[in-house]
């Protein structure tokens, strides 16, 4: 085989200018690579700012909103807040943190950071130059050896609010798992507020295993709740707790109505956002049931 | 703490991966679903090795401190396994130098005066001063070189004294220097488990006659495996562990120093050859690509002159002194932590990359025979328990096996090739038939004695290796092999792999299980 059976072999083998996989059976003896932490200060110079707030406003915004159809609500719950807050939200589908960022209204857009998965966003320099221009990233390593934690603590020091995804990964079946308890150590720590966000319908538009939105332009709810303010002696359990009920009630009172989660909210009866019992198959149809179209249809059909 | 060996199962992630084939390597993919056994990472190497020589030879197992063996008007003879370990050859100081030169020194301090260092070459050829002075360091080789350190010779009329007898009847007759020392110090290196132990003195500085008794087809054949030197379980290092005890109960004392080095097997400019496909960064990759063109564009002679001067980097994972067997007992441990990997069940096809150096053509070729030798003896016999291949399964090697000997090192080969070869292939009958000539031709003892060539019977210990692997496997089937080199012994050949595997299901059906033995560096399959 010549030179250029063996370059394509590399090149197809090791897939150049995507993410290198590693094979099933070996992940178990295949350690996270420990990056060097890539440099995301400049993401954050005025330069930076102004040029996301560009990508932001005019690029992403009118690109989420033409391929999927999200209703905000509850951006009122940000008033009155002072920076820095954290921004915790259930997670199932690479539209969230995309979501989030359109939703916030500018002035808490520009103060806002994002943390995500070292191996995943900051595996190619190409790709860490994106996530950490447009999201305003900064890594976090998944395997708790990393600095992701220090970097989100110093950050908060310099007044900068973060998105955090405190399940750790995008679900799977798109119900909400576990929460970890890093976001909830951060906000006691700095005794920051935690703003609880709800997002309905994105695992229906965008579950794992697609990179781009099912075609239909689906409907997504992108709910923001009151902000949970760390007690005095409150640990980072009982606030995590805490985080969990709430977004739970926003997936409430965003599939009936406010009144009614309130209710159940009171009788200790809200529904789990862990969904349904079942075997995974089950769970996973139904949450790729899309939402229902609120307000009037479009003339027409898309 | 680095990672243990494991087992690949190739799916559709899986990059093509590195197969050595000669001189040179290739990408392959496997069929999906086939295994990959990959080495433990490298153990870390001893950061101190003067240190740890030291304490090994003021603290040995099951003997006194050597240097309270050590006393004026002694005789002292100190052995060196030759230039068939570690390959490849080890990045100076070799580990050799550095334990030599300790024992020397303890030896002139304890006013030892008669004192020699014998290349334990058994019937291996011998070695340059060159490669002795390599091997062994400048500041010993002027002390001893050429009257005091010199290769052993098998032939030397005189040169051998018969201990004794094994309950066997195995004759144990070993250098007589060495017999009639007053302390035999010898210095290993524990590359495979077969290395070592009692095979050091009763192999490593005997003849014919001695050896004959193991270094046969019915001990070959009841060797499973030789890396596997529990009793009972190795015909050849049973022998070898009677013909030892034979030894320490005439009065021959020895003192072993045995070390273990870890798998760093190829500098960084190879360093993707030490590294899991998968892990290979942009560097390997370019690496890769450039090492491999330039490999196949190269001259031959440059080629060969590029991989000849490839010197391992390894790190010594242990220095263990003292009695025979307690220090090998200890050798072994460190050798298997740092190359056994557990494996679950045998598969229809064993595949194996024969790389460009084996233990006989270190600064030489690698003749049809040493790839028969290295492919279906050695790598074939990386496995404890059962064979990584069936019985009745098929055996695909990768090598040119090019028709090439090298002529002062291997004329017994080519005679062998072209007269042996050309009549039968089978072990027991070339055994019977030829055997005895070949040992005793004159010309070929000449050659061994004073040019550089191995003896006479090599060749056919070289076809014995391999009869357990002939004798278990229904089919070997050689990618990229010479037709004519590889009829010669009973081989197939096929251009590709998949042509191979396609060739393979006559034997072994349509769907056959697959493992590939991803070596160097080295591996023993602990096969469940």
């Amino acid at each position: 085989m010549g030179a250029w059976g063996d370059l394509r072999d590399v090149a197809k083998g090791w897939r150049w200018g995507r993410r290198t996989l590693v094979p099933r059976s070996a992940s178990r003896h295949t350690p996270t690579r420990l990056r060097g932490q890539f440099p995301t200060a400049w993401a954050r110079t005025p330069v930076a700012k102004a040029a996301r707030e560009v990508l932001l406003s005019y690029g992403l915004r009118p690109l989420v909103r033409n391929e999927t159809a999200p209703k905000v609500h509850g951006l009122e719950n940000l008033e009155g807040l002072e920076g820095p807050v954290i921004l915790v939200s259930n997670h199932t589908s690479h539209l969230d943190a995309s979501l989030i960022m359109t939703s916030l209204p500018r002035k808490w857009r520009e103060k806002t950071a994002t943390g995500a998965a070292a191996d995943y966003f900051f595996d190619t320099w190409w790709r860490s130059i994106f996530t950490a221009l447009v999201y305003n990233a900064f890594p976090i390593d998944r395997t708790g050896r990393g600095h992701g934690a220090t970097d989100a603590s110093h950050m908060l020091h310099d007044g900068w609010s973060l998105i955090v995804f405190p399940e750790g990964t995008r679900s799977p079946d798109g119900w909400m798992q576990r929460f970890r308890t890093g976001a909830a150590r951060l906000a006691v720590q700095h005794a920051v507020p935690v703003v609880p966000i709800a997002i309905r319908g994105a695992y229906a538009a965008m579950p794992k295993g697609r990179n781009w939105p099912r075609p239909g332009r689906l409907a997504i709810s992108v709910r923001f709740g009151r902000p949970l303010h760390p007690g005095e002696d409150e640990d980072h359990r009982s606030l995590t707790r805490r985080m969990f009920q709430a977004v739970a009630e926003l997936f409430d009172e965003d599939s009936t109505t406010w009144f009614e989660s309130v209710r159940r909210a009171e009788r200790g009866e809200t529904p789990a956002p862990s969904g349904p019992e079942g075997p995974r198959w089950l769970r996973a149809w139904e949450a790729s049931r899309s939402l229902p179209r609120r307000g009037r249809r479009p003339a027409w059909r898309r | 703490m680095p990672r243990p060996g494991f087992v690949l199962e190739v799916d559709e992630r899986t990059p093509p991966v590195l197969v050595h084939e000669g001189e040179g390597f290739r990408l392959q993919r496997f069929p999906l679903g086939s295994r990959v056994v990959y080495p433990p990472d490298p153990l870390p190497g001893i950061k101190d090795v003067g240190a740890a020589i030291r304490h090994a030879l003021e603290n040995p197992v099951g003997s006194e401190p050597l240097s309270e063996l050590l006393k004026p008007g002694m005789r002292l003879t100190i052995a060196v396994d030759d230039i068939s370990i570690p390959l490849p050859p080890m990045k100076p100081p070799d580990i050799r130098q550095r334990i030599l030169e300790q024992v020397v020194e303890a030896a002139a301090r304890n006013g030892v005066d008669d004192a020699k260092i014998i290349v334990a070459t058994a019937l291996h050829r011998r070695m340059t001063a060159d490669e002795i002075k390599r091997m062994v360091g400048e500041r010993v080789f002027r002390s001893f070189y050429p009257k005091d350190l010199y290769n052993f010779d098998a032939e030397e009329p005189g040169s051998l004294l018969e201990i004794g007898t094994t309950d066997e009847g195995e004759v144990v007759e070993i250098s007589k220097r060495a017999a009639e020392s007053d302390l035999i110090v010898y210095v290993n290196i524990n590359l495979v488990a077969m290395d070592g132990g009692h095979k050091s003195v009763a192999i490593g500085l005997a003849g014919y006659r001695s050896l004959r008794h193991h270094h046969n087809v019915h001990t070959m054949l009841h060797s499973r495996s030789y890396m596997d030197p529990r009793p009972g379980r190795s015909a050849i290092h049973d022998s070898a562990t009677r013909m030892g005890h034979v030894l320490r109960d005439n009065g021959v004392r020895i003192f072993a120093i045995e070390t273990t080095l870890n798998s760093e097997t190829f500098p960084s400019q190879f360093g993707f050859l030490n590294k899991r496909e998968w892990e290979w960064s942009l560097k390997d990759q370019a690496l890769f690509l450039a090492a491999k063109r330039a490999n196949e564009l190269a001259p031959p002679r440059v080629r060969r002159e590029v991989w000849r001067r490839i010197e391992a980097p390894y790190g010594v994972t242990g220095v263990n002194a003292g009695e025979t067997e307690a220090v090998h007992e200890r050798t072994l441990a460190n050798l298997y932590r740092q190359q056994l990997v557990e494996v679950g069940g045998q598969s229809d096809v064993l595949v194996l990359g024969v790389p460009y150096v084996g233990p006989y053509n270190v600064n030489s070729i690698m003749n049809p025979i040493l790839v028969h030798c290295l492919g279906l003896g050695y790598l074939f016999n990386m496995y404890r328990n059962q064979p990584l291949v069936r019985q009745g399964g098929a055996v695909i090697m990768f090598h040119p096996v090019p028709w090439e000997f090298h002529q002062i090192h291997h004329p017994s080969y080519v005679d062998f090739f072209e007269e042996v070869l050309v009549e039968t292939a089978d072990p027991k009958t070339i055994e019977s038939k030829f055997e005895e000539r070949y040992a005793t031709d004159p010309w070929y003892v000449h050659l061994y004695r004073t040019s550089h060539a191995y003896h006479g019977v090599h060749p056919f210990y070289m076809w014995y290796w391999g009869a357990h692997g002939m004798d278990h496997a229904a089919d070997v089937i050689v990618v990229g092999g010479d037709p004519r080199s590889c009829a010669r012994m009973g081989y197939r050949t096929a251009s590709s792999f998949r042509d191979a595997l396609e060739m393979a299901t006559d034997t072994v059906g349509a769907s056959p299980s697959i493992t590939y033995l991803h070596v160097p560096p080295l591996a023993i399959a602990e096969v469940r």
